[in-house]
């Protein structure tokens, strides 16, 4: 197999960091000292009452505040974000109103979970369709019916997030949102590195965002034998080719390259690390992990998978190993 | 691609396979849109009586699975498991694909499954949850080990879960890894089965489907004056793509080249599309930028012409802003007014089509187009199959949400100056 090097002519570097998390929402410099908190091992998991009475207590790695209506477009369309589109959507903000390039052509590679939870708004039609603990499908279509949130259904689609991003702030480039669970950021960000290295788009946000902290969600973790308690974030890298990025005189954080599959299988699953300190972030996870080296200045090989896929990795240098 | 020369990998498809409402394989779907035969039907899957819309087009139960290997056998509890076996069977025997371990790659275009009114109920009434392999069963990337167990590949894999989009991203990702040499052939394609209750009462409260119920057959009208929505369908297809040189090589049958992909979003609004076509227009710009053609290249488009009112005449503008004067005289259809709305799968049947368009020069045609749209002024191919040489296809496929992509499939002979 060639080398990383052989196969990425074109350096990408990363020149926005966002990192949404039970320890808050910081962005590029502000990093530093998240990263700091957690190379100490801060722990941000916090009592999550909806999660009680499961088996182990019901701490979680909860987002307390988003700042969010400032990036949207359409203040009515707020109704219409599931936990992981607001969270993409907050760490998209920034990062994209200092982008100064134009938008149509940044690109969009986003790691997102299994169906987002529908925050309880099935339950009602759920309740009204069903007779002697049955559900039936003449109740289902007339009293359950007329409870049914008629934008239940885009709300929960996958790709919500990154659509969410693209409406709100412009964006119009090559993009995908890349289904899993540990590994979903991680294709993500393989992805958005060549797109970016071939020339496919000029810049592109990177990342994942995630929201695991509802009982349902909780719930099934525990059934599928995930450890360690469920967390929600979002975590993106607006990365460009490093002459461009040189020519506008963006600071640099690192340099990112995709590794190939048997370096892969090889690398460090530095996701595993965040979990006890940040909860279980999913699709989100491997753009954390590598948003935390970056802000500590660490050089890396990350990798990640999900259950029965092989491993895809990426290597990270921080500006001061470039 | 080759930095000195400027030389890129081409791309064959060695392998197609397609379980669709028209039936299981590629043949009977190909049979089926260029004969017109429609699909769309009361539903029988549940009783819809009551219910706002009470058709679709149902994909039917296969009568014989593939073995796959006891880890994912569970897969094949879920009829999106077994219309996506029986539709990668189909792709894989035809290709004939040597052992290739982690040369050999599955990126797939999928959504999240749901449980069944059965399931929720005796959820309901026990308290139950859903078992670890039920969990698994229901991700969105439940299809993608199903395939990539029963083809042996331990190679590059992804899951693409963009909605509509899904799956033509998903055979444009896989373009893409092989040209960048991470994958010496991949599995790429699509699965998705919606037509269930909670579905049908979702889609049709958001406004999205047609309600013509008294006459599903004229339900599913594309580009039509009087269309009112989408008709939902299901089913599976897949493609076998690998190094052009490879497929030669070994002395496959190439059926088409995969030369251009292109994506883009509409930042415009979730359920819309923008009237100007802008979004579709980008992704149709990049596929042929890509597949380094121009809009005269084109013989072919098989729309992704869903039939909502905001739909089709935002890919009529499109068309019109991408390919110019010649988007208005190329041949188009749209294959969903016959197969209904494969929703995640719809991009990679589409781009079976047109792979069957260059090998046999026939476009199937759009159905039930009365009355064109003003607002939708394109060479429709109205009133039956039409005959004549395709050198290039083009496919769209737009998802809720704003995302689109464009494939650019050509025919074996028509290389040009691509390569």
């Amino acid at each position: 197999m060639t080398s990383p090097a052989e196969r990425q002519p074109v350096e990408v570097v990363v020149t926005g960091m966002a990192l949404i998390s039970a320890l808050g929402s910081a962005f590029n410099d502000e990093l530093a000292a998240v990263a700091a908190r957690l190379d100490a091992g801060e722990v941000g998991l916090v009592e999550h009452p909806p999660l009680g009475a499961l088996p182990g207590g019901g701490r979680a790695g909860v987002v307390a505040q988003l700042d969010l209506d400032r990036f949207l477009v359409r203040r009515q369309d707020k109704k219409l974000l599931a936990r992981p589109s607001a969270l993409a959507v907050a760490a998209a903000g920034p990062l994209v109103a200092a982008w100064p390039g134009p938008r149509d052509e940044l690109g969009l590679f986003l790691g997102v979970g299994r169906e987002p939870p529908d925050d309880g708004e099935s339950e009602a039609t759920l309740a009204l369709s069903a007779a002697d603990g049955q559900l039936d499908e003449r109740l289902l279509s007339g009293p359950g019916r007329d409870r049914y949130p008629p934008l239940l259904p885009l709300k929960t689609l996958p790709n919500m997030a990154p659509a969410h991003i693209s409406i709100n702030l412009g964006l119009m480039g090559e993009n995908a949102a890349l289904a899993g669970v540990s590994g979903a950021s991680m294709a993500a960000m393989r992805a958005g590195v060549r797109a970016v290295a071939e020339g496919r788009a000029p810049a592109a946000l990177v990342g994942g965002a995630d929201a695991r902290v509802d009982l349902g969600s909780a719930r099934d973790r525990l059934r599928v034998g995930e450890p360690g308690a469920p967390g929600e974030g979002a975590a993106l890298l607006l990365i460009e080719p490093r002459a461009a990025a040189e020519a506008r005189g963006a600071k640099i954080y690192g340099v990112v390259e995709v590794l190939d599959m048997d370096a892969s299988a090889e690398a460090h699953e530095l996701g595993a690390a965040l979990r006890p300190l940040l909860g279980a972030l999913g699709a989100a996870e491997a753009a954390a992990a590598v948003v935390w080296c970056l802000a500590a200045g660490r050089a890396a090989s990350l990798g990640a998978a999900d259950p029965g896929l092989p491993p895809m990795g990426l290597a990270v240098r921080p500006a001061g190993a470039c | 691609m080759n930095e000195a020369t400027g030389a890129r990998k081409r791309v064959a498809i060695t392998g197609i396979g397609a379980a669709t409402p028209h039936g299981i394989g590629v043949e009977a779907a190909w049979a089926g849109v260029l004969a017109g035969v429609n699909t769309i039907g009361p539903i029988r899957r549940f009783d819809a009586r009551s219910f706002p819309v009470r058709f679709a087009a149902e994909a039917p139960e296969p009568t014989a699975l593939p073995e796959v290997p006891a880890a994912v056998q569970h897969i094949l509890l879920d009829l999106k498991g077994r219309l996506a076996a029986v539709a990668a069977a189909e792709a894989l025997a035809m290709a004939q694909l040597p052992a290739l371990g982690e040369r050999l790659g599955v990126c797939l275009g999928s959504e999240a499954a749901r449980p069944d009114l059965a399931e929720l109920a005796t959820r309901m009434r026990s308290g139950q949850l859903p078992s670890a392999e039920e969990l698994v069963r229901m991700s969105p990337e439940a299809p993608t080990r199903l395939v990539a167990a029963m083809a042996g590949a331990q190679g590059p894999m992804s899951t693409v879960s963009t909605a509509c989009t899904s799956s033509s991203q998903s055979v444009g990702e896989g373009l893409l890894r092989i040209r960048r040499g991470e994958a010496t052939a991949m599995i790429v394609g699509g699965v998705d089965v919606l037509v269930d209750p909670i579905m049908i009462t979702g889609f049709a409260k958001l406004g999205a489907l047609s309600q013509r119920n008294d006459d599903p057959a004229t339900a599913s009208r594309p580009f039509d004056l009087h269309r009112d929505g989408f008709v939902l369908g299901e089913g599976a297809g897949f493609l076998v793509i690998e190094d052009w040189d490879f497929a030669v090589g070994r002395g496959a049958t190439i059926l088409a080249e995969l030369s251009g992909f292109g994506c883009s979003c509409n930042a415009y609004r979730i359920t819309d599309s923008p009237p100007d076509g802008r979004g579709a227009a980008q992704s149709m710009e990049a596929a042929l930028l890509d597949a380094r053609l121009q809009p005269e290249d084109i013989d072919y488009i098989n729309a992704h012409g869903t039939s909502t009112p905001m739909n089709d005449s935002s890919e009529a503008a499109g068309i019109l802003r991408a390919l110019g004067e010649r988007g208005g005289s190329v041949p188009t259809s749209s294959t969903k007014s016959m197969t209904g709305h494969l929703v995640a799968a719809c991009g990679a049947v589409e781009a079976i089509f047109c792979v069957l368009a260059t090998r046999d020069g026939r476009m199937p045609p759009t159905l039930n187009l009365a009355q064109p749209d003003p607002a939708c002024p394109l060479a429709h191919i109205i009133g039956g199959a039409l005959t004549a040489p395709v050198r290039h296809a083009l496919t769209n496929a737009f998802g809720f949400g704003g995302s689109n992509g464009t494939l650019v499939i050509s025919r074996v002979d028509a290389a040009g100056d691509r390569a």
